[in-house]
């Protein structure tokens, strides 16, 4: 069983202070740390879990500048055979993504492509189905759990409201991931070192003969901070005055 | 003139409000735009379907065919790409949902039609779709142009727009023949799976404990639990939790777990993403701990503490052991 | 990188143990877990499967306090066993959820609560205080993670600094550029992590010029002092430089406190680095301050069990914590504060103040705070 993993470097902002650069159309991102986006590790993971189960070889890839090398670097770490970064810059349009990502793919006999079901950053949640139109193959998203069989992945969807659906996709598929699919293993240091060692294909896209000039689906005019809306009342005092004030709320309220 | 679609979303006999909300947003970009809107209605034995959505809609297209029973993303391809080779419309929506992200990325490469996917906002300038999306992790709101096209595919955030209520005149409901031709065999729907709920209903519990990631780790759970007894509450949780087997999946509170309305909603240690946010924003009173006071949370919530909840909750749990 | 835990035997002399049993007896956590040292360094000692042993959750129960090790009359390293069983752990992944998310935390954010690296001197926001890369000093205050980031912590920091203001002392903080010290990573089992630390903590510091080093943490003084390989540079925890500046003359400890005052000593202060008499001398310089010692103090001191990565471990321990024996027994001298000097401690403590219900009869201070308040001019 041979699986493709595409994979992104994300920077982190949950906790960060996020100001807005000078030309109004992203981020700053020089004070923020990057990481290998959450989804895409769980894809890693159960790419090399399947392999565990079914032999074969893990290939992920990546899209993105020299600094994206990194996360190829954990996802070898984490039990990737090989790694293959493409030189671009990095792009919010998803569907050029996943028309690089098809040329890059195609015509190689992977039996599963998995991605993300979405990338914490832009959260486009587009390219995984794009490029399962482009390559022609069946799709299922937002997977929660995969058997395979008779050339066949029984897969379950994640669906809105505890629910999830069983379904049956002939491979070659491409399958985008959900968190919680599998538990993630930590990757220690020494494993990120030793995979340092490890060989990164670059590639350029003149290489994989991505040619396209099309013009981008979409491009971003400018970004701004949200309206804050109405805040919450905050109680304010000692942890036992806090909690008097607490108390008499949820009596209130509770009926 | 160019019509907006928009894809109605059912599942298991039921039309999902996020219907209602997109036809809301549908009606208002018609206007703008000075033409007309049709809600989408595929499936089998949804005459009932129709005859609500024609209450909203001034016209329902259906496509009536037994394979289109449940959601398959290539026979709804199938499907939509002959309806939209026939009346061309110039924006078809859907729901930034299961269905939605697991159609319109490959509808939208097959019709060459730009896709914005989970907007906030939608507008026109001109004859070019504009979007507001909200992005890293709600920090930012990016305002997006599509490329021009004679169409646009974009997928909708539940719970952003209003809905659109019952109108006075009924709609015409226009009977579409199914362009498939048999189900396919590289897709097959087999079944739904519900977890049965093996404690407490937390769609039904009055008071919600509901912790988050920020707890920091299972050790603490029984805290909560202990709390939830003195309140006469249910513990509850956002999908971090879940996703770390802190809690099992039917305590999640958010768009994939439960939607929850109880008079009293503590949220623990919970940030506040919009997926968890919109399934509990019903709640009569919200009442947030958070150690970050810039976490979002405190703007859905109706009162908050910021602090270590191990500095409140052992508090609270002392000062409520009486009200068993 | 590799580990044969064949070599555990050699490397940490299971091979001179002679079952005495002294370690399980000073063990702070053999009546909260399974974990029983004496007969793990034997099992691990004999065993023909490794893994079977390496899979117990009580692994990560000790809080590698090393009263274990420090008392055993033949040498034997028991807590580098431990840390050398969660290194071959952490290597093939096999950590704990909460564990895994404190070290990737730090190879992150620099902390192991993965809090954001540019937000780690806020706390020093409004103290003018020197920040190396703005302005240089030859003596570094090292804060640390929990003094940097913990509400309740950063009042250590904040006191140090404006004891450290008013006696004159020239000092400067990192900044943003500070990182984890790698002490706690060691103990969780990231050997590798723990190296790449010390290394770039070492060369910033040389770069910058320090020639002395202050901390607030014992178990960052333990690291820099005792496990960093290349440092070179002296270390001082703060207690023992607010002795100096009390005997130099340089506080003038005036305000009458009129407290009643035990002490508990941190092991990465007190046993394993044998720090007990500053402490104590500094709370015998505070006026109105009635010192009373505790029965088990100095090298007998209960750990807290906030160390060795416990802050970020879940489980594996049941019954009651030893943060509340510990209250008690100083509720039971009548002591009204509970001295400290070790952020962990702190921690631990004010948490175990409100899950016994003693806080109307205790409270819980580090030895800055004290020292603060009998600063401060009425």
């Amino acid at each position: 069983m041979n699986i493709a993993v595409c994979v992104k470097r994300i920077p982190k902002t949950a906790e960060a202070d996020i100001f807005i650069e000078k030309d109004g159309k992203d981020i700053k991102k020089d004070n923020l740390v990057f990481a290998l986006n959450d989804w895409d590790g769980y894809a890693v993971r159960e790419a090399v879990l399947l392999k565990e189960k079914y032999e074969g070889e893990v290939i992920v890839l990546t899209i993105g500048p020299e600094e994206s090398k990194e996360v190829l670097t954990r996802c070898l770490a984490m039990g990737a055979d090989r790694a293959v970064r493409i030189e671009a810059p990095s792009s919010s349009d998803g569907h050029l993504i996943a028309k690089i990502l098809a040329q890059a793919t195609k015509g190689q006999s992977f039996d599963l492509i998995l991605t993300g079901v979405q990338a914490e950053d832009d959260g486009w949640g587009q390219v995984g189905v794009a490029l399962a139109q482009l390559l022609g193959l069946p799709h299922a998203s937002i997977v929660t759990h995969i058997e395979v069989e008779n050339g066949k992945a029984k897969v379950r969807r994640e669906l809105e409201g505890g629910i999830e659906e069983l379904l049956e996709v002939k491979l070659p598929a491409v399958l985008t991931i959900q968190t919680g699919i599998n538990e993630p293993k930590y990757v220690s240091l020494s494993a990120i070192l030793d995979a340092e060692d490890k060989e990164t294909k670059e590639v350029g896209l003149e290489e994989i003969g991505f040619t396209s000039k099309a013009p981008l689906d979409a491009t971003i005019d400018q970004v701004s901070f949200p309206p804050t809306g109405k805040m919450a009342e905050i109680l304010k005092g000692t942890p036992e005055e806090v909690v008097g004030q607490l108390t008499e709320i949820i009596k209130k309220k509770k009926g | 003139m160019l019509e907006i679609f928009v894809l109605v979303e059912h599942r298991q006999g039921q039309i999902r409000d996020l219907t209602y909300e997109m036809l809301g947003l549908g009606e208002k970009l018609a206007n703008q735009q000075g033409t007309s809107f049709a809600a989408i209605l595929l499936g089998h034995d949804v005459k009932s379907f129709a005859e609500d959505l024609a209450t909203r809609a001034p016209k329902v297209l259906v496509v009536e065919d037994e394979n289109l029973k449940n959601f398959n993303s290539i026979l709804y391809q199938q499907t939509l790409s002959s309806l939209i080779s026939k009346y061309q419309p110039c924006l078809l929506l859907m729901g930034h949902s299961a269905l939605g992200m697991d159609l319109a990325p490959s509808l939208s490469v097959e019709m060459e039609f730009p896709l914005a996917t989970d907007c906030i906002g939608l507008s026109f300038e001109g004859a070019r779709l504009k979007a507001t999306r909200s992005i890293y992790g709600g920090k930012v709101n990016a305002s997006v142009s599509l490329r021009e096209s004679k169409g646009y595919i974009a997928t909708i955030r539940p719970g952003v727009f209003s809905p659109k209520m019952v109108g006075e005149k009924k709609g015409g409901i226009v009977m579409e023949s199914s362009p498939l031709q048999g189900m396919v065999d590289v897709k097959k729907f087999i079944e739904y799976i519900e977890a049965p709920i093996t404690g407490e209903d937390i769609t039904q519990a009055e008071i919600l404990i509901s912790v988050g990631q920020g707890i920091g780790g299972p050790e603490h759970i029984p805290l909560f639990e202990e709390l939830a007894k003195n309140l006469g509450g249910t513990i509850s949780c956002s999908r971090p939790v879940v996703d770390r087997n802190w809690l099992p999946k039917e305590r999640q509170v958010g768009i994939s777990g439960k939607t929850v309305k109880p008079k009293v909603y503590l949220a623990i240690g919970i940030s506040g993403a919009f997926q968890h946010v919109t399934a509990m924003q019903g709640s009569d009173t919200i009442i947030a701990i958070n150690k970050d006071p810039r976490a979002p949370i405190f703007g859905v919530a109706h009162y908050g503490i910021v602090d270590d909840f191990q500095n409140v909750i052992p508090v609270l749990k002392e000062k409520t052991k009486s009200w068993k | 990188m590799k580990i044969d835990p064949k070599t555990f035997i050699h490397d940490y002399q299971l091979n001179i143990c002679i079952q005495c049993g002294t370690c399980t007896g000073g063990c702070p956590v053999k009546f909260r877990s399974p974990l029983n040292m004496r007969r793990l360094v034997r099992e691990t000692h004999l065993t023909d499967n490794f893994s079977s042993i390496s899979k117990r959750a009580e692994l990560w129960a000790c809080t590698t306090c090393s009263t274990c090790s420090l008392r055993c009359p033949s040498g034997v390293k028991n807590v580098e066993l431990i840390m050398g069983i969660r290194n071959f752990l952490a290597n093939k992944g096999e950590v704990p959820s909460t564990i895994r998310d404190a070290l990737e935390n730090t190879l992150l954010q620099g902390n192991p609560w993965g809090r954001f690296r540019d937000r780690r001197a806020d706390w020093a926001q409004d103290l003018g205080v020197k920040i190396f890369g703005e302005e240089t000093s030859e003596t570094l205050f090292y804060v640390g993670c929990a003094p940097s980031y913990d509400p309740r912590v950063q009042s250590v920091s904040t006191s140090l600094v404006r004891i450290f203001q008013k006696a004159g002392v020239d000092f400067a903080i990192l900044g943003k550029k500070e990182s984890c010290c790698g002490n706690e990573i060691r103990r969780m089992g990231e050997q590798a992590l723990f190296k790449k630390l010390a290394k770039d903590n070492t060369a910033l510091f040389k770069k910058l010029g320090v020639k002395r080093i202050i901390t607030i943490s014992p178990h960052c003084y333990n690291a820099f002092k005792n496990e960093y390989p290349d440092l070179n540079i002296p270390v001082q925890h703060y207690t023992q430089v607010l002795v100096d500046l009390i005997e130099a003359g340089k506080l003038h400890l005036s305000k009458e406190l009129g407290i009643s005052v035990t002490y508990h000593d941190p092991c990465f202060l007190g046993k394993q680095n044998k720090v007990f008499d500053e402490p104590r001398k500094i709370l015998n310089s505070i006026p109105g301050c009635d010192f009373i010692e505790m029965e088990r103090s100095r090298e007998r001191s209960l750990c807290c069990e906030g160390g060795g990565g416990r802050m970020w471990a879940e489980g594996g321990t049941e019954g009651k914590r030893n943060g509340e024996i510990r209250i008690r027994e100083a509720v039971a001298l009548a002591a009204k504060t509970l001295a400290t000097a070790c952020p962990f401690c702190l921690l631990t403590f004010e948490d175990s103040v409100k899950t016994s219900g003693l806080a109307e009869q205790i409270v819980v201070k580090d030895i800055a705070e004290l020292v603060m308040e009998a600063l401060e001019v009425q």
